[in-house]
């Protein structure tokens, strides 16, 4: 298990470096990102203050709520994008071309080595922006939290990046048996998008099945506020990490059977 | 003790049969119908360690799709199948680390960096200390000639200099299996007689088990002592290559220059002449007769003679020619 390990830190540790070297072959490709990125985001900031200058409040939350809200979604989806956005966006490309053969003969579990080889170091001022939008939605919300209370907060976005991750992977891995997925990415940035805007709770009836338990994108940054704003049950908490277990092992299964349906393409 | 063993091995595709028009892919939306296409068929086939192997075959005979069953990409359809003791669609760790494999038309080099650059990431992949990583970069890189090389962004080198690279990071954990799928593919001359060069050396020195698919005759006929001939997805031939190609090489072809004119007539009844200038006879005649016809023009007193084997080329066609009839 400890040798395990740290084969994974080391190949990990490696991929690191020949990603970041990959990106510093070329300057402005290097620079670039922190920038188109960073102007990204002041856009997304912009057109937030527009919807909620004219609402003031969702359900029980208030603009703090929606601050924090806005801001834990913008980091669970900056650090993807920092750490595995862009590998994983390359998995239907190696299903269709091939290119998985070359990652299925190497002793290294290759959704693992898919996952960390195109990290984008780019989009790291928008883990930074995002913290700031964060720390400025728990001042609005006047609360002052403790180092349990952080901590739990923590603990739930990182359990929604693993639910972000599996959504991810999920819909990728429909090209081991379809011809294309293209449909499905459409939908998951269509989800995305409203949910980016819209928290859990606005959800109701049909809605809220949909997008708690089909396409989870609506629990996704609404766990960690009302983990902030004592709105948490321990019901949401179980169903919170029961969706995540299932969703995990269904993304586990997937791919595996998809490596075992993989027929490659020609020569 | 068999390294490689497989026992009617089979891989059948499914695939989408389209009638014509509209009014076809209207029904289609509906009812769909399939054909089964078999890519390799009850294939048997046993390899000792050690030995350098030649698979043979016309595009789509099946040689990459037994390639990729037997290094575990795809799975196969029924069949029994075995590599090292291993079943290959398990994908086990220790299972892929004690082989390698090269295609010629997929690279595993980052592009952008150095060689050395992909060998520290395969040298974690395969977790080699690093005494071992500097000693077998070090045996690969004086093999090879590319000490100079390995600092150079990858995708500056020439396509030999590339295949070169290829082959040492495969090689770089010792595998006992390498498995080449057309490695000379687009290569030059020199380039591939290089490639074969070390790949012969590698196999005598090391004792690496060589698969190799490839579709130029020179590679297989310098190289395997062995050759596997495939056509549509069964074995049509299993043994040595001298004798495969001592088979199906059935002509000889016979230059003579002269220094005065001369008319051949019908003193060379069972020759094919191809070429005729009044100073040059160049013909093709069965191989038994060879000697007969050199006879026969040797009273014209020639000033040069050659006498080479059938073409490569024609020797190939012939030999998939026969494959075809085993088919049918």
């Amino acid at each position: 298990m400890r040798r395990r390990s740290k084969k994974i830190f080391r190949v990990l540790r490696e991929l690191i470096r020949i990603r970041l070297q990959n990106l510093m072959m070329f300057r402005l490709g290097f620079f670039g990102p922190f920038l188109v990125d960073g102007t990204l985001f002041a856009v997304q900031l912009m057109v937030f203050r527009a919807i909620y200058s004219n609402v003031d409040r969702i359900g029980t939350w208030k603009e703090g709520e929606m601050i924090l809200f806005i801001g834990t979604f913008s980091l669970i989806n900056a650090v993807s994008m920092v750490v595995c956005f862009f590998g994983l966006q390359q998995i239907p490309e190696k299903i269709k071309k091939g290119e998985l053969d070359l990652y299925l003969t190497k002793p290294v579990n290759p959704l693992f080595r898919i996952t960390f080889e195109k990290m984008n170091p780019g989009s790291i001022p928008l883990v930074i922006m995002s913290l700031c939008i964060i720390g400025y939605g728990i001042y609005l919300m006047e609360i002052t939290p403790g180092a349990g209370q952080v901590l739990h907060y923590l603990f739930w976005v990182v359990v929604m990046m693993v639910l972000y991750y599996d959504m991810m992977v999920l819909i990728r891995c429909v090209c081991f048996y379809l011809v294309t997925n293209a449909r499905l990415e459409q939908l998951e940035d269509a989800a995305l998008d409203l949910c980016m805007k819209l928290p859990g709770i606005a959800f109701y009836g049909i809605w809220r099945i949909i997008f708690c338990l089909i396409l989870p994108y609506g629990l996704m940054a609404t766990l960690p506020v009302q983990c902030m704003n004592g709105e948490m049950k321990w019901q949401r908490a179980l169903a919170g990490i029961a969706i995540t277990a299932v969703f995990t092992g269904l993304t586990l299964f997937v791919w595996k059977n998809g490596v075992k349906h993989y027929n490659s393409a020609g020569s | 003790m068999n390294i490689v063993e497989t026992q009617n091995l089979t891989k059948t595709y499914r695939r989408f049969v389209k009638p014509e028009g509209l009014s076809g892919s209207i029904r289609n939306l509906w009812k769909r119908e399939y054909e089964e296409k078999s890519a390799v068929r009850n294939f048997d086939f046993a390899l000792k360690e050690g030995e350098f192997i030649g698979l043979i075959g016309p595009n789509g005979a099946g040689k990459t799709t037994l390639t990729k069953m037997l290094t575990g990409i795809i799975a196969p359809t029924s069949g029994k199948i075995s590599v090292m003791g291993f079943y290959p669609n398990d994908l086990k760790n220790e299972f892929k680390r004690q082989y390698a494999v090269v295609m010629g038309q997929k690279s595993q080099l980052f592009f952008e960096l150095t060689t050395n650059d992909t060998m520290r990431l395969f040298k974690e992949i395969y977790e080699l200390d690093e005494k071992e990583f500097r000693e077998t970069k070090e045996y690969f890189t004086e093999l090879f000639d590319v000490r100079e090389l390995m600092d150079v962004q990858v995708r500056t080198l020439s396509l030999g200099e590339r295949m070169k690279m290829e082959l040492i990071v495969a090689l770089l954990h010792n595998p006992r299996i390498l498995f080449l799928d057309e490695p000379s593919i687009g290569l030059d001359a020199i380039a591939s007689n290089q490639i074969r060069k070390f790949l012969k050396q590698v196999n005598q020195e090391r004792g690496t088990t060589i698969i190799l698919t490839s579709h130029y005759m020179e590679d297989i006929s310098t190289l395997c002592e062995r050759s596997v001939v495939i056509h549509h997805g069964c074995k049509v031939y299993d043994g040595r290559t001298e004798e495969l190609f001592a088979r199906y090489q059935k002509n000889k072809k016979i230059t003579a220059c002269f220094s005065r004119e001369i008319s051949p007539g019908e003193s060379l009844p069972m020759a094919e002449i191809v070429e005729k200038t009044p100073h040059k006879l160049v013909f093709i005649v069965p191989k038994e007769a060879a000697c007969a016809a050199l006879a026969a023009i040797m009273p014209w007193n020639p000033t040069d003679i050659a006498v080479e084997e059938d073409e490569i080329g024609t020797v190939v066609e012939r030999i998939y020619q026969e494959g075809s009839r085993y088919e049918d």
